[in-house]
Formats: C-alpha cells, structure tokens, sequence
C-alpha cells in the first residue's frame, strides 16, 4: 500500500515493524486476541486500528452461539477466568455486518473460527470464504470435539491434525492454527499440526482454571472451570512459545498476558514473530497501541532494521 | 458508544463514609480536564493508576457531577467489598485513576412525562437514582423514593435525597429497623401503588437482585412500567468481554437471548428480562 520511499522516512515505523506470516503482510507485528477485541469494530472508538498490525475475531460459528449463563468472568490474581461459552453472531452475519466495516481500516482481518466436530469448522470456513478483505483464518482448536468423545482437538496431535489438514483443504487463505497450553507436551501438538500444513501457530489459549467462593463453596463461574488469561499465564505462554520455536519452522504469534511493550519482547525473543493483546484491552484498551509505539523505540534504540532479526534470539548460554 | 473517552482522572476528595453495619462505604470525587456528556444511570470504569492488583477496572454507577469551567467532576458512591473497592478506599486527593466513561445507556425520563416518578433504592443501589432523581425534579415531575437497605448506614445518600425531594417524599426501610420501616424496602412500596392503584405511575430501580426482581413482580402485578439498572461483573464496561450478560426475553428455543449489561444496559425495562 505504500510504494512511495519518501513516506518510507516521514513513516519508518513501518519499516522497523512489518512482518509477514503465512504471506499476510502485517503493518506491525501487533494484533488483538480473539475473544478481546468483539469484531474489531468494537474497539473503534478507543484505538486506531489503521494503526493495529491486525485484528482475530471474536470466535466464530457457523451459526450464532448465545452462550454460557451467568457468573461468566470472574478477576483472580493478576489475571481473570472466563467462561463465556464462546457467544457469537455466527460466520455469516460476521461477513454480512461486520466485515464491509471492518475491511475499511487498513488492518489485517484475522477471523478466529471454531466448531464442535471437524465438519463444523469447514461449513464455517466455507462461509467466511465469501467474506472480502479477510486476510487469513485462526483456528481455535480448543473446543470439545463432541464426535470424538468430548476432548479437545488441542489436546491431541491426532485430532489436532485432522482438523487442521481438513481446513486447509477447504480455505484458500492462510491458516494459523491456536494451541492450548493444557497439553503434555505442546512441542508434539505444534509439531503434528505444522505436519498437518498449518501456515503458522498463534500460542497460547487460556489456562482452564477454577475459583471458588469459600462462604457458599459454589464455583466462582456457572460454567464451573474457566480460563485463566491476563498477566497471570504469561511466564506459561513464554515457555510455550519458547518451545514450539525450537519443535516447528512455521512462524509463531504469542499470546498470553501481554499488556506492556517488555511482555511483548519476551515473547519474541522466545521465538513469536507476532504478538497479540488479550486481556489487557480490557483494563488499558490502548495497551496494544503503546506496545506499537514500544516496538518501534526498542528497534531503534537497539539498531535493529526490522523487528524480525530479534524472533528466538533468547540466549541460552551464560 | 459515543463521548465514551479512556482518560486519567485526578481525585479531588474521597471520603470513607461511617456506617453503623458492618458494611462501609465511600464516596470518591474525580476531576476531569475536559467535559463529556454524563447522563443519570451511566457508569465509568474507573481503578487507581499504575496499580497491577487489582487488574481490572470496577464499574462505577455516577453518583452527581458538577461542570466546571473546563473540567468536569463525577461522583461515585462505592461499597467497600473486595480487593478492587479496597483499592478505590485508599485513593488520597491529587492521586491519579484510570478512567473509562461516559458508559452505558441512560432512564428513559420522557415516559415519566405527567406520571408520578417512584423510584427504589436498595444499598448502594442508590447511587445510580440521585442524578436521575435531580432530572425528574428539573422536569416537575412527582418524584417519590423508597430507599432500603440493611441498616440506617447503609441508606447511601439519604441527605442529599431528602435535600432535594424533601423529607415526606423519602421512604426509608431497614432490616435491623434502625431507621425508617423495619424490613424490606419493597413492602412499603407495594402499599404505596395500591393506595395509588390506576393512576399513572413509573418506576425507576437500583439495588440487588432480588429486590429488583420483587420490584419487577409488583410492577407486573399493578401493570406499572419499571425501568432497573442492573449490576453485573464485568471486565472491560464497553462491549468486548461479553462477560456482563444478562437473559433478555426472545424468541430462541430458550425464550431467551443474552445481552449485555454495559452496552445494551444497564437500565433494561424490567418486562425485558427473562428471570
């Protein structure tokens, strides 16, 4: 979108900052996590999201979901569990009444998609297809896979592999696929979905977790368990970057209580070429926008042309 | 959510309010250095700044404002109940907050229009009904408040209620009887709409679930609109976390749909909710 190398110099931020993952150009490696942001629009008001690298929808059905019953989030120490049951308008109201909007702002338009069998994310997929302006899908594999017993296509390389070989055979866009952190060894998943072809992983999801209030002994969360995000899981979130780096050559995005421009860079020198802001946009809706301005500072007080030259530089002998 | 601004806020004042419950309460005074438009029944997120712990911000019903030249001062009245209030409580004059606001839907004040206002307080429920109670009185319209609580401490604002409807128009109830009616607030009420019972009557109410839900049980009874702001947890206040849902009557397979109570709320017609 910019040929002009004049803009280049009134504007190097952009040059410090972009990355490509999966071949999706990103204006900077900053985006906002599923399940954070609403549809982007959401958070138009409060953020510039011309200025955001890129925007993962709130998850995405094939048909609109409504959710858990309430008590759905409850705040725990440096951090909060949610169960909100993943309510959405459906993939095809999002393409209807979301996405002419959204595709306005010069971004990168991540749809997060989810089903409960592999069928599902497909019929999902193949709606969002349709959609113009999207740039790439994420998958969050999470969810109970209810024709395989109920466990999570996360939880398993075989499952996870399968669904994600599905979806790459129906999308035409590139597929980032969301681990879970609630596995064995997250090196085995990463490494059977990259086989699967996965263009790239977004690690991680939340933690499940669980807070009960000690006068009623009643779970905190209708839903009972929940996930624990915010500053809380980060160190968790760093090791698993850190780990799927060195099991997979796919590019990675890290997720997880990243709220200030230090998390961010913990992350990318633990091997993410990418970033995304979750919890924070919740209590600091402006925290992705402080982390781009962070990035562009660290790069040039650091000598570096691109932020890229920084990814997996974590330095391991002392 | 226009005019809804992510600013810092400088405390003016914060005074801890004595109670003889073992509840307390305070009331905070934020100063803003620019003016935004604050309706009766809006809310802000507001947490002291530079602070981790707690995480997120609190919702905060507006309690009074008052414009300056260019500045704008919003109060809150706050039960301190858990780490977040516990945080607020410490806050001096001069420290700085965050603040997330103006948030939230406002009364429907017109369809008070040649009605008499009765509004229902419970605890610091209050709080959400004086600005909206200044409103009614600017329009002269018949305001009425019935203010419950626990105990004649936990009756927030009752001075400045009673300064601005007067004396006869307050009707308080408490559970230990310390002040007003012994028990709950909703039985005075009750009596007052069937001595009233025909006459045009609207009501407004602010407080715990399950007065609310009696409130909207006598509302049905006697075929009385009500309007309740509810409360809920929520993370962020304008619309992302989904956390703050609330069963809205619709047709679905469950009767119901989920909205939210910091965008589509907080006020909701009480014939609106599914209970």
């Amino acid at each position: 979108m910019n040929n002009n190398p004049q803009s280049a110099i009134r504007n190097p931020q952009s040059d410090l900052l972009s990355v490509e993952i999966a071949g999706i150009r990103f204006n900077n490696p900053v985006l906002t996590a599923s399940g954070t942001c609403g549809y982007g629009l959401d958070m138009a008001e409060l953020i510039d999201l011309n200025k955001l690298g890129g925007v993962c929808t709130k998850g995405l059905s094939t048909r609109p979901l409504g959710g858990n019953a309430p008590w759905r989030i409850v705040e725990t120490h440096g951090g909060m569990l949610n169960a909100i049951g993943l309510q959405n308008i459906g993939a095809r109201a999002f393409v209807e009444e979301k996405l002419p909007e959204l595709r306005r702002y010069d971004t990168r338009i991540i749809p997060n998609v989810f089903g409960y069998t592999v069928e599902e994310y497909i019929e999902a997929i193949e709606i969002l297809e349709d959609g113009e302006g999207i740039d790439g899908y994420e998958l969050n594999i999470s969810c109970p896979n209810v024709k395989a017993g109920g466990e999570s296509f996360a939880n398993d390389a075989r499952q996870a592999a399968e669904v994600t070989a599905a979806v790459k055979r129906a999308a035409r866009r590139p597929v980032i696929v969301k681990l879970s952190p609630n596995v064995t060894d997250i090196a085995v998943i990463a490494r059977s979905v990259e086989d699967a072809g996965a263009d790239a992983l977004s690690l991680i999801n939340t933690a499940v977790g669980m807070s009960i209030d000690i006068n009623t002994r009643r779970p905190r969360l209708a839903n009972v368990t929940g996930g624990l995000s915010g500053p809380a899981i980060k160190p968790i979130a760093v090791r698993c970057v850190f780990q799927a780096f060195r099991a997979v050559k796919i590019p990675l995005m890290g997720i997880g209580g990243i709220a200030t421009v230090e998390d961010a860079l913990e992350f990318i020198i633990a091997g993410a070429l990418a970033i995304q802001v979750g919890t924070a946009n919740f209590y600091d809706p402006s925290a992705s926008m402080k982390i781009i301005d962070g990035l562009a500072d660290y790069c040039r007080r650091n000598g570096l042309e691109n932020i890229g030259a920084l990814v997996g530089t974590v330095e391991l002998n002392h | 959510m226009p005019g809804t601004i992510d600013t810092l806020a400088t405390v003016e004042c914060n005074d801890l309010i004595e109670s003889v419950s073992t509840r307390s309460y305070g009331q905070l005074r934020l100063r803003l250095d620019r003016q935004i438009p604050v309706l009766p029944g809006q809310f802000a997120m507001i947490k002291p700044h530079g602070h981790y712990e707690p995480l997120l911000r609190r919702a905060m019903a507006y309690y009074r404002c008052g414009l300056g030249k260019k500045s704008l001062s919003v109060d809150f009245i706050y039960q301190i109940l858990g780490r977040g209030t516990q945080m607020l409580a410490k806050l001096k004059a001069g420290d700085e907050v965050d603040f997330l606001g103006s948030l939230g839907n406002t009364f429907y004040i017109e369809a008070a229009h040649r009605h008499e206002a009765l509004l229902v307080a419970g605890g610091v429920g209050s709080a959400a009904l004086f600005m909206l109670a200044e409103e009614l009185v600017r329009c002269k319209i018949p305001t009425k408040l019935f203010i419950g609580g626990a105990g004649r401490g936990d009756l927030c604002g009752l001075g400045d209620f009673i300064s601005l409807l007067s004396s006869d128009q307050v009707i308080s109830a408490t559970m230990d009887g310390s002040y007003g009616e012994k028990g709950f607030v909703t039985v005075p009420f009750e009596k007052h709409l069937q001595s009233r019972r025909g006459e045009p009557m609207i009501i407004y109410a602010c407080g715990p679930d399950p007065m609310l839900h009696r409130v909207s049980q006598i509302a049905d009874q006697f075929a009385v609109p009500a309007q309740l702001s509810l409360e809920s947890p929520m993370a962020c206040g304008f619309g992302i976390c989904v956390g703050c849902a609330v069963a809205v009557k619709a047709e679905s397979p469950v009767g119901f749909i989920y909205k939210k109570v910091c965008t589509d709320g907080p006020v909701f017609w009480s014939n609106e909710l599914h209970w």
